[in-house]
């Protein structure tokens, strides 16, 4: 898809809620001018590494991290300069390279709703731009952060990550506000692009706090025999979440989507994931995992259109109601447009029983241990091909989350 | 000094007693089985003894090491070296088996790798504990968690029910190895069954019914009888022979 609208038709969009979700009046918060800047990791003031810290980023140096309207880039790290890997500023990039400017805004329309159309408008382009070269394996994750650092501000990102021909890429972005800020809106727009037999994996962790909305945007496409693993996890208060990517596969292309939430406060998560099955053999599989702890409303929202022949899709939409006061709806849908796709679903939502705890009583733990055990194993969910160093990322949030849920 | 002792148990559901004065004495290293028709409050007692909540004790007392554990909460006795292997398991919808096998295996100091090659359950550890699983691929999952506490004391409740012929060759294998190479004492119980005969030195065998051990015995006499016989007319046929309990 090509933007080839005029501004009037996006300015038009600005109004324009969005079918899923809470509407916000996105009027509300302050758009500061954007602005890029070169930065030394050292030169990071205190509530930015606080807030990296809370997604825990400690010790990482993210190749691009964005607080509020401000791009702040560094050199990259000899071992990504060694293979060729670009992260920059996408403000830098639309000037720079042709690559570019001809992909930006291809797979997420400007027009889509207000969110996207505010980012479009507004945005300045800031966010980041990653181009992996032909036939290399990054085998260390290219890390980027975006905070959310003034009150009643609005910020906007837009990615576009470029995985060439027969190479395989980790994208790791957090998300986070520093503690004490109040209200806040995050809107994301991320465009992928995984060539033919290319592989990107993708973890998005955010930590945001109880007055912060967001709005994620992200498309997916992916060429002939590539891959793509979309591994979300939000385990944080935050005011409202929705998001529901598109992965569009190509021939033999797979995807493989996974959404960890945990509902806290009041929140409001409308959380899901498509997948379109375009190409011959493409397969994909979308997970989730809800959490409802105290007063949350989760949404679990997944779709998967078999349009190919030999194609497959598969989802697994599981929750598990913490807190009586908190609800879990799931909306698992598969649509098939051709007679040689195979696609199935399931949904199940529960609460912890009684039975459970007290078998694992009688191996040895306390209730609130059985309970940690019962929730840790729940959200853990075991996402395909991401590194080593990743894994155990999410593995310690994991371990933040069973605790979350004791209280 | 045994190291498990039931004087005069009686144990409660509810307001219902469903098992009366049972006295047992275990010593390390012993095997004793405990047979009996449906009913008979055999998977009560165990449960008894594990201390699970939906059973209480109305009478009597348990002794673990001379130890009085009658109030003692199951995870206290889980910790002291009891062990159950459930009859009937709760399904942990997206709880894999690995991490529950991992997180008893840290808490008890044990090896999961090694006990999943034996008793045949690595296929299912990246499963979600008991979901799906056959009935033979339950019992053998289940003996498996029970086991890897590492327990001086396992309760096997009904392990055969609905195991393949293999599978049970394994599980009398592993109970005999358990008891006879590393001492660990096992209350079995089971319907009368095919176990009885792969198992060669069992220490004792126990008859339930309605509540009470009825008589308790060699046996190499007793499962014969009650093989033969069932177990009206085998208690018939025991009369008044020595050795009720």
């Amino acid at each position: 898809m090509e933007v080839r609208v005029g501004g009037a038709e996006i300015e038009k969009a600005l109004s324009k809620p969005s079918p899923f979700g809470i509407d916000i009046d996105v009027s509300k918060y302050v758009v500061e001018e954007p602005s890029v800047e070169e930065f030394k990791a050292l030169e990071l003031e205190e509530s930015v590494r606080r807030a990296s810290t809370r997604l825990g980023f400690n010790g990482i140096r993210p190749s691009y991290i964005q607080v509020d309207q401000t791009a702040l880039y560094t050199l990259l790290e000899k071992r990504l300069r060694g293979y060729g890997v670009t992260v920059i500023p996408l403000r830098i990039a639309l000037e720079k390279t042709d690559l570019a400017r001809r992909i930006a805004w291809r797979l997420v329309d400007p027009r889509s709703d207000k969110y996207t159309a505010l980012a479009y408008l507004k945005g300045g382009e800031l966010g980041y731009f990653i181009y992996v070269p032909p036939n290399v394996k990054v085998d260390i994750p290219i890390y980027t952060c975006l905070v959310l650092k003034l009150e009643r501000r609005a910020q906007l990102a837009h990615n576009v990550v470029y995985v060439d021909e027969g190479s395989e890429a980790h994208v790791v972005t957090g998300c986070a506000v520093p503690h004490g800020v109040r209200e806040g809106l995050h809107v994301g727009i991320t465009e992928f692009y995984v060539s033919k037999g290319a592989r990107l994996t993708f973890s998005m962790i955010h930590a945001w706090s109880p007055g912060v909305h967001v709005r994620p945007r992200t498309a997916v496409y992916v060429e002939e025999g590539g891959e793509y693993v979309g591994y979300y996890i939000t385990y944080n208060p935050l005011q409202s979440i929705q998001m529901y990517p598109v992965t569009s596969l190509q021939a033999r292309a797979k995807a493989y989507s996974a959404s960890v939430i945990v509902g806290l406060g009041s929140g409001d998560y409308d959380v899901g994931a498509k997948i379109v099955l375009e190409g011959s053999g493409a397969s994909g599989e979308v997970v989730s995992r809800t959490l409802g702890l105290d007063e949350s409303r989760i949404t679990a929202r997944a779709e998967i259109v078999g349009r190919a022949r030999d194609s497959r899709g598969h989802i697994e939409c599981l929750g598990l109601l913490v807190s009586e006061k908190s609800s879990i709806t799931a909306h698992p849908q598969i649509k098939s447009e051709n007679p040689g796709s195979t696609l199935s679903h399931e949904a199940a939502i529960g609460r912890i029983s009684r039975e459970e705890l007290e078998y694992l009583m009688s191996r040895g733990f306390t209730e609130d241990e059985a309970k940690s055990i019962i929730v840790r194993g729940f959200m853990k969910v075991d996402v395909p091909g991401l590194p080593e160093v990743v894994r155990r990322h999410v593995d310690r949030i994991v371990g933040t989350i069973s605790k979350l849920a004791m209280g | 000094m045994s190291l498990l002792s039931l004087e005069a148990v009686s144990v409660c559901v509810d307001d219902r007693i469903i098992v009366r004065d049972v006295s047992l004495n275990i010593n390390p290293g012993e095997l004793h089985v405990i047979m009996g028709p449906n009913g008979a409050g055999k998977s009560t007692l165990l449960a008894a003894i594990m201390g699970l909540s939906h059973v209480r004790v109305c009478g009597g007392r348990i002794l673990f090491n001379a130890v009085d554990i009658t109030h003692f909460p199951s995870y206290e006795r889980a910790k002291l070296g009891i062990s159950l292997a459930h009859q009937v398991t709760p399904t942990f919808r997206g709880v894999r088996f690995l991490e529950v096998a991992k997180a008893i295996s840290s808490r008890f100091n044990t090896d999961w790798r090694t006990l999943a090659s034996l008793l045949n359950v690595e296929d299912l550890l990246l499963r979600d504990l008991f979901s799906g699983f056959s009935g033979g691929e339950r019992k053998r999952a289940e003996l498996y968690l029970a086991l890897l506490q590492n327990p001086r004391v396992a309760l096997l409740d009904e392990p055969d029910s609905g195991v393949d012929i293999d599978t049970l060759r394994v599980l009398a294998e592993l109970i005999d190895y358990i008891v006879f190479t590393q001492g660990t004492s096992v209350i079995l119980v089971t319907h009368l069954g095919p176990i009885l005969e792969k198992l060669p030195r069992i220490t004792r065998a126990h008859i339930m019914v309605e509540g009470a051990i009825v008589y308790s015995g060699d046996p190499s006499h007793v499962i014969p009888v009650i093989s033969k016989h069932g177990y009206t007319r085998g208690l018939e046929v025991f009369g008044g022979e020595g050795g009720w309990s």
